[in-house]
């Protein structure tokens, strides 16, 4: 099986079964990132989607030194992830001051069952209303860590922070996930 | 070195992931042994991250790669080669899908015999459409001479019966005898059935009956 880096060169070369492996290779990675961030699986189909437009276009600008290929791409889907939480947020506050939780929340219900969907247990539901209430900063920080399984050091690559930012907000992130399914009656 | 509970609230993640010193980890251990909130809530975070490294990845919707796909490359040709036409095949070996096609098959064998069509006897010409339609056609007279037949043999059968019915003791055979072009004679039609209890008649009698009711039968219809 050939590696990611492999499969770059020969996209930008243009083969396009290349590019397909590509993709079938990554979707869940990059859906699941999407979906543990916005909580909606169609907003998290449409980011994804949205995700590898961008990758498809950019692809050129990869290059090894910067980490494996998943960093890359984590990286690729944590900005578009963010632009697309300032956008909400934008929308939002045109209509009321209201924080962006509330409105993820919302949408979950109206959403297409992602539980169905995603064949979610008690804790996988637990745990995404939890992710849901905490602060953009520290959810993507544990999701990255915990969820995504990045290392430290890819985490670093993937926000931009300093290394003692990146330690901060895993801890911060968990012990308020903690809290907050403890306060939700979620019981080990 | 002794840490107090903020400093161990802060590296905790650090301990959870194995990232700190020798040193520091004796300290954050001791001060544990000593601090049971402390101890408690490293319990409680460690849970929490080991149940979300164990949960399973979600499930991307099958048609999110394809959607994607398309998305970059463009509408992209369906696969080529004789792999495209076979694909449908593994989908016949689903129990439902064959049961559904022997019912079909069955439905097929039992029409083609109504229509007089005998696959091994089958010849060209009797798939033209008018050697389908004169084979069926034939089937469907058949078929009515058939019941139109039965139908009076049904007759004749009740009506000697009727005649009978007040007689005492009338024997099967006077029944029989005169009537032996009766090919189908209804089963549970037995006149001696329902005249065994009423004694009576000779049975002289009844041969006279009988002689006029097949006098009056006509069995040219039934016996074509």
């Amino acid at each position: 099986m050939e590696s990611d880096a492999q499969l770059v060169v020969h996209c930008l070369r243009g083969d396009g079964p290349a590019w397909e492996e590509l993709v079938r290779r990554h979707t869940r990675r990059v859906f699941n990132l999407c979906y543990r961030f916005t909580n909606n699986s169609t907003e998290a189909e449409d980011l994804s989607q949205e995700v590898f437009l961008r990758v498809y276009r950019t692809l050129s600008s990869y290059r090894p030194a910067f980490g494996g290929f998943p960093t890359w791409l984590t990286s690729v889907t944590r900005n578009l992830l963010v632009d697309h939480y300032r956008r909400s947020r934008r929308e939002r506050m045109t209509d009321s001051i209201e924080d962006m939780m509330p409105v993820i929340e919302e949408k979950q219900s109206s959403a297409r069952t992602p539980e169905k969907l995603a064949h979610a247990s008690e804790l996988s539901q637990q745990l995404q209303r939890g992710l849901a209430k905490l602060s953009p900063d520290l959810r993507e920080a544990v999701i990255l860590r915990d969820l995504q399984g990045l290392e430290y050091n890819e985490i670093q690559t993937v926000l931009q922070v300093p290394e003692g930012t990146v330690k901060s907000r895993i801890n911060r992130g968990r012990l308020e996930l903690a809290r907050i399914l403890e306060g939700m009656g979620f019981r080990e | 070195m002794n840490w107090n509970c903020t400093q161990t609230e802060e590296r905790l993640s650090e301990y959870i992931d194995g990232r700190l010193s020798q040193m520091e980890q004796a300290a954050f251990t001791s001060h544990l042994a000593t601090c049971p909130s402390c101890a408690q809530l490293v319990t409680q975070v460690s849970a929490l991250v080991h149940r979300m490294h164990a949960l399973e990845a979600v499930q991307a919707p099958e048609y999110l790669s394809a959607k994607i796909l398309d998305a970059t490359l463009g509408p992209r040709k369906p696969k080529a080669g004789w792999d495209k036409w076979f694909a449908w095949l593994p989908n016949l070996m689903q129990p439902r899908f064959a049961m559904g096609m022997a019912t079909v098959a069955a439905s097929f064998v039992i029409v083609l015999h109504t229509a007089g069509i005998t696959p091994n006897k089958l010849r060209k010409q009797d798939l033209s459409p008018a050697s389908i339609f004169r084979a069926a056609n034939r089937e469907v007279h058949l078929t009515y001479a058939k019941g139109v037949k039965f139908v009076n043999d049904l007759r004749v059968v009740y009506e000697i019966q009727s005649r009978l019915q007040p007689e005492p003791q009338p024997s099967a055979a006077p029944v029989h005898e005169p009537a032996p072009k009766e090919q189908n004679p209804a089963p549970g039609t037995n006149p001696q059935e329902k005249s065994q209890s009423q004694p009576g008649h000779s049975q002289i009698h009844t041969h006279e009956m009988l002689a006029c009711l097949l006098a009056q039968t006509d069995f040219t219809e039934t016996s074509r």
